[in-house]
């Protein structure tokens, strides 16, 4: 149900707003754009203006099935959005702890034009319905302790008195640092001595890594999260009366225990800046759902004003792909690997039938073999493209985001002379993006990386190294294949090679001559064990797997993104956060792909 | 009188600004939506977020609005269009703009939010950067005209504009201006992919639409400043001087929308070279030809 802004009839004023906001629709899309885009979906084109906060949007959308750490995240960024607001459920998935969907569709354009539609019909009538209900999701709940004012150490779950004063102890909120195992030991200390006022508020994009993990530890079901407050606050409709909430000037006033204020005792706790500044660091989270970073994938940066101090990046898709204890039919087993990266369906699939093939000892035909290399580098277009999108999203170069998605919609299912008639529009792209200025001057320089065996694919291509798994494909090499490198290992390498890519698989598909969906092959009863490497859009990706009677029984799956993610940390360290976020947005890494 | 006319005209011109921003983003003129998108806004919660400094988050949106307002004030747009003629006019302008930045800073510490704050705190490690470079033009521009009445800076222009008297002091003043307005390339401030919005973040509701509408008119009163400075204000022949005032800042404020679209997001340590090496000392080198053309070609 729609749940209404204010309570009260419906006058004709209100009539009035309540179609102007059923008109005027903002999306924040879980788990993003760049998963939206692969699915063949254009929000903007069916009418939602897509906002990056979650305070801007009205309506929540979730397009198809997502792990639960990812549906924590997005309650956490529904608790924080704007009432009248609506939630829209493309495809089937659970949702807990989110609340019932307002408008389900199927997971197409249609089917998200169609919802779109009964939203707007819904935001007209709902919009200011009296009966409004309250959200609550247990991520939400934030705990109280109890602390003594002259003893900061002094802390305890329970009201009481200090034993060391016998002062009456105050409540306040525990911060989320506190309850789970936070890796910067560093400035560990800083949190529990001062109630610092920005642990508390590390709130947005579904942030919540201490929220996730917290949860597995029953007796701490708490965190300090602001938006929990307003969503009661804002029950009682006057909206903004807050009284006894607002302590604002005494957070921050900060270090409010010493009775006199020595810069020097004030800052002697804190962290120190490479600088040698003593300053106060905040743990941000980007991700999962951040605009421009890959969906998913939570990166928290520990922010030395606009420096990075320190990062941790995790996935939050919690992808289980593989079989661990049963075996798996063969066409479950390719569906599942395929399922599992919906960023580059095509090559997990070619993956699995590879391995599976090899170790049944099934030859397969050229012509199968071509129509694969067809398929494989169309994905690897749309994959770039979007790619692209998403870079070009992080840059806040509108124009390449649009240009690169509405691109990336026509390749997904082109066939070949689709594809040849698209072939100008990329040239023009290349040359456009040639010509920019500032984009060689925001990318030079940027995320550069030296030779290293962790590099797969495109990032590793962009610092000199060849190991492209097409490059040892009779295959591919009889097609005149042969890999691209550049050698700065910087962003715009990674940019410069990704583009060369674009006309390099083109050339490809021009050569091969076909784009075949291969279907998997019959590998019978058979037994034995076998590998394989398929160079995927982010690198080459490996499986090994053994069959028994016709069953896989064992996989171990090799990604390209595991080994990048571990990338990050290097990356971002003393880099102002723009270039930190590029950095990480140049490896194009999927969290779908990761194993943790 | 006078000043009725020109906040509806300054309201007219944020609902055009509206428009063509939204032309650049997305590529088609759809001429209700600013208006359906405002009543959207006034209709939703708006949401104080916990722990605030209330004061700063209340104020920031307001502050915005007004000290866009007040520097229009001075900014005629026909010789007896103005609502005060101040003799300290170009000064003054210069005076109102510095809250943009109280402002920001304001709505970036308010809420207590982390991208807000980093937002706020970028916009104010911007503040030499790009305010010399809205100064020091302005300088050459008042050392022409032999004022700082913002009419005598018009009528000074009648045998030749400033923009082509003064080209290199018009790049500067308008890359500032973009600076100012934080209008991309040089949103640093509220990022979306950087900062989620940045300052604008937390805000929602009816402060976010008072926020938005400050923007607004913050660009149409620097695109309006740019025509007075540089463009020969009203003058111009055939038409009205009112028409001349129209066509001029629409102009430009469509040329200062259109330069996101095009262009990357600066980094924000290239911003920081580019006006402290570049721009300042490009800045006294026009004040200095400018002082030579003074002299010898009164």
């Amino acid at each position: 149900m729609i749940v209404g802004a204010r309570q009260g009839k419906l006058s004709g004023l209100r009539q009035l707003v309540a179609k102007a906001m059923a008109r005027e629709l903002t999306g924040f899309l879980v788990p993003g754009l760049d998963i939206a885009h692969a699915q063949g979906l254009d929000v903007e084109a069916a009418g939602v203006r897509l906002v990056a906060s979650p305070r801007h949007a009205s309506v929540l959308m979730v397009a198809g099935d997502i792990s639960p750490a990812l549906r924590n995240a997005a309650a956490i960024i529904y608790a924080q959005m704007a009432r009248p607001r609506a939630l829209l459920v493309l495809g089937a998935g659970g949702l807990s702890p989110l609340p019932s969907a307002d408008v389900t569709s199927e997971l197409s354009q249609p089917g998200l034009i169609d919802g779109i539609a009964q939203l707007r019909i819904a935001f007209a009538e709902g919009a200011f319905r009296p009966e409004v209900t309250d959200f609550d999701a247990p991520m939400l709940h934030v705990r109280v302790e109890y602390t003594c004012p002259m003893h900061p150490e002094v802390v305890q779950d329970e009201p009481g008195s200090c034993p060391k004063c016998g002062m009456t102890l105050e409540p306040r909120e525990a911060s989320a640092n506190d309850v789970d195992s936070h890796p910067h030991e560093t400035h560990d200390h800083h949190h529990e001595s001062h109630d610092h006022q920005h642990e508390v508020h590390n709130h947005d994009h579904g942030s919540h890594s201490h929220h996730h993990e917290a949860h597995d530890h029953d007796d701490h079901e708490s965190h300090s999260h602001q938006h929990e407050a307003e969503d009661h606050q804002a029950m009682d409709h006057s909206g903004m009366n807050h009284g006894d909430m607002d302590h604002g000037s005494m957070d921050h006033g900060d270090h409010g225990d010493h009775a006199f204020m020595s810069m020097i005792d004030v800052t002697k706790d804190l962290p120190r800046s490479s600088d040698g500044l003593p300053m106060d660091w905040i743990d941000v989270p980007f991700g999962p759902f951040f605009p421009g970073l890959p969906s998913g994938l939570l990166l928290t940066l520990t922010l030395d004003g606009d420096t990075v101090a320190g990062s941790s990046a995790r996935t939050l898709t919690e992808n289980v792909a593989l079989p661990h204890h049963s075996a798996l039919e063969p066409l479950s087993f390719v569906a599942r690997l395929s399922n599992m990266e919906p960023l580059a369906p095509l090559a997990y699939r070619f993956l699995a039938n590879q391995a599976m093939e090899n170790a049944a000892g099934i030859e397969i035909t050229t012509v199968t073999a071509r129509g694969r290399v067809g398929a494989l580098e169309r994905e690897r277009i749309t994959s770039h493209l979007g790619w692209l999108a998403l870079f070009g999203q992080q840059m806040g170069f509108g124009w390449l985001l649009r240009r690169a998605a509405a691109l990336q919609l026509k390749f997904r299912h082109a066939n070949e002379q689709a594809i040849m008639a698209l072939k100008p529009d990329i040239e023009s792209l290349i040359k456009r993006l040639r010509r920019t200025p500032l984009l060689k001057s925001r990318n030079a320089g940027i995320g550069r990386l030296v030779q290293d065996n962790a590099l797969r694919g495109p990032v590793a291509r962009a610092v000199g190294i060849d190991n492209d798994a097409r490059s040892t494909d009779p295959v591919y090499t009889a097609l005149g294949f042969k890999a691209i490198s550049r050698d700065s290992g910087d962003s715009l390498a990674r940019l410069q090679v990704r583009l060369d890519e674009l006309r390099q698989s083109l050339a490809l598909i021009d050569a091969a001559g076909t784009i075949e969906l291969f279907e998997p092959a019959n590998i019978g009863l058979a037994t034995g064990a076998g590998e394989a490497f398929v160079e995927t859009p982010r690198g080459a990706a490996h499986l090994r797997l053994t069959l028994e009677k016709g069953l896989v029984v064992t996989a171990q799956l090799e990604t390209p993104s595991t080994h990048h993610l571990t990338l990050t940390d290097s990356l971002t360290k003393q880099q102002s956060l723009g270039d930190a976020l590029l950095a990480v947005g140049s490896l194009d890494l999927s969290p779908w792909e990761i194993r943790q | 009188m006078t000043t009725a006319l020109i906040l509806l005209l300054l309201a007219v011109g944020a609902y055009l600004v509206a428009v063509i921003e939204a032309w650049t983003v997305s590529g088609r003129w759809q001429l209700a939506a600013p208006i359906t998108a405002g009543i959207a806004l006034l209709g939703r919660e708006s949401i104080v977020p916990r722990k605030l400094d209330r004061v700063f988050f209340e104020v920031a949106p307001v502050l915005l609005l007004i000290s866009a307002l007040l520097a229009a004030t001075v900014l005629p747009l026909t010789p007896g269009l103005i609502i005060t003629d101040l003799a300290t006019g170009a000064l003054f302008i210069n005076a109102a703009l510095v809250y943009v930045l109280v402002a920001l800073l304001m709505a970036g510490w308010g809420p207590n939010g982390a991208y807000a704050m980093i937002g706020g705190w970028r916009f104010l490690g911007q503040l030499i950067a790009y305010a010399m470079l809205i100064v020091m033009p302005v300088t050459a521009v008042a050392m022409r005209a032999e004022s700082l009445l913002t009419t005598q800076i018009v009528t000074s222009q009648a045998d030749l504009w400033n923009i082509l008297y003064q080209p290199l002091g018009f790049v500067l003043f308008f890359v500032a201006a973009m600076a100012l307005a934080f209008l991309p390339p040089f949103d640093l401030t509220t990022a979306t992919s950087e900062l989620a919005g940045g300052v604008e973040a937390e805000y929602s509701g009816v402060r976010l639409a008072v926020f938005r509408l400050g923007r607004l008119v913050l660009v149409i009163t620097l695109a309006a400043t740019t025509v007075v400075f540089y463009l020969g204000g009203w003058q111009g022949p055939w038409l009205p001087p009112w028409a001349w005032s129209a066509i001029k800042i629409l102009a430009v404020t469509a040329l200062m929308l259109l330069a996101g679209r095009v262009l990357p997001r600066i980094r924000e340590a290239d911003l920081l070279n580019l006006c402290w090496k570049l721009g300042i000392p490009l800045a006294l080198l026009n004040i200095f030809v400018v002082g030579l053309q003074v002299l010898v070609w009164p």
